[in-house]
């Protein structure tokens, strides 16, 4: 599929130079900084190194959730608006980003550079988080679940569109979000594209209660306030393959409060049913848990603020290769069980 | 398979940014350089290949 220089794309890429870039090595991963576990992300900038916008992002379901021609076109007519009021003194300049080098990550030395092989774009990310693992600094909600779901918020977009609204859902219609208005600015900062949008959200403090967005409805700015949700930062790990989180080898799901009456379990627990089992679970020697059995507790843990699962209590308050004690119904039986995380390999 | 076929769909997509005609460089530097001569904005896309 090949766009022209005729074609909507092709004239507006022609207003750019253009940079494809497929090696890190020498990129300033502190002013490109984004999540790196996309396949393809894009910016517009000017030569003073000021980003105008981001062109990306991702959702746990797909790689190409957010990637579609004609918001690329809407994005570049952006970036060439920005670029005019930039020269026209017209738009005011952001201070630039900390500059951080691939060579200035210790471990991305020792285990990239050092053995000549790529640095591919996900190992940045894998090794500030291998660092921050090891300096005590590593916050999972921030670093392990990066780039939260808008439409954990009941956000959903008319893609093609850019960031216009196509129907608005739990906290966001709650917040007064409307189908047809257009987020301009998330906590007073512009965006105009999805990852302008999920850059900045990600950076929203997890443990933040709200947050505002300024939209465009009826060619007006209007704020609202949105409520964030109870674990909205969550997102599916499954796709990062080589996230620093515990690998455990099964997936739960909560138990309902009428389950846990029934079962005699603490109904403010994180009480779980298990419902897939990886293979690798055997292999690796992670544990016996089998399908159906009900975990409740975790070395005598039974509730937590904000893990409503035991395996969401596990990534969250377990380190790589814990060993720990976990509380197993099975059968109508209470049952102590081992369990050993362990990691994933960070070469594919 | 489920995350190898997204990543191939997500780079089909990438092909429909790769425009016949379109100079794309590939360093960094030279582009910048380029950027500030013509007084053009800079496009610039991260491609993992791994």
């Amino acid at each position: 599929m090949l766009s022209p220089k005729d074609s909507p794309l092709g004239k507006q890429l022609e207003q750019y130079v253009c940079v494809r870039i497929t090696r890190l090595d020498n990129i300033d991963v502190g002013l490109f900084e984004h999540d790196r576990n996309n396949a393809i992300y894009f910016y517009a900038l000017n030569a003073d190194e000021q980003i105008y916008l981001r062109y990306g992002g991702r959702d746990s379901a797909s790689a190409e959730t957010y990637l579609q021609t004609d918001s690329l076109v809407l994005a570049l007519k952006q970036g060439l608006e920005l670029h005019r009021r930039y020269l026209a003194g017209d738009l005011p300049k952001v201070p630039r980003a900390k500059a951080l080098m691939p060579r200035e990550i210790p471990l991305l030395v020792k285990r990239t550079f050092d053995n000549h092989q790529c640095v591919e774009c996900h190992l940045v990310q894998d090794y500030q988080n291998m660092h921050r693992e090891l300096d005590g600094t590593l916050d999972p909600l921030t670093h392990l679940y990066k780039s939260p779901d808008i439409k954990t918020l009941g956000i959903f977009l008319d893609v093609p569109q850019g960031l216009l609204v196509r129907e608005a859902k739990g906290a966001a219609i709650a917040g007064g979000l409307q189908a047809g208005d257009r987020i301009t600015a998330l906590d007073g900062t512009p965006v105009y594209t999805f990852g302008d949008l999920q850059y900045r959200y990600d950076n929203v403090n997890r443990q933040a209660e709200r947050i505002e967005l300024t939209v465009e409805r009826a060619a007006k700015p209007v704020k609202l306030t949105i409520d964030l949700p109870t674990r909205w930062w969550w997102t599916d790990l499954r796709f990062r393959q080589s996230s620093v989180d515990p690998r455990l080898y099964f997936e739960d799901k909560p138990l309902t409060a009428e389950d846990k009456k029934r079962l005699g379990l603490n109904p403010e627990g994180f009480a779980s049913e298990v419902k897939y089992v990886s293979d690798f679970a055997k292999v690796m020697g992670a544990h016996e848990l089998k399908l159906g059995d009900v975990v409740f507790g975790v070395d005598g843990v039974e509730t937590d603020r904000l893990a409503h699962t035991a395996e969401l209590y596990l990534k969250l308050r377990t380190r790589v290769g814990a060993e720990v004690t976990l509380d197993v119904l099975r059968g109508g039986q209470r049952i102590k069980m081992p369990l050993k995380s362990s990691r994933m390999s960070f070469r594919k | 398979m489920i995350h190898r076929i997204a990543l191939l769909l997500a780079l089909s997509f990438a092909l429909a940014a790769q425009d016949e005609g379109i100079n794309w460089l590939d360093s960094y530097p030279d582009a910048l350089k380029l950027a500030k001569e013509q007084r053009k904005p800079l496009f610039v896309e991260f491609r993992c290949e791994a």
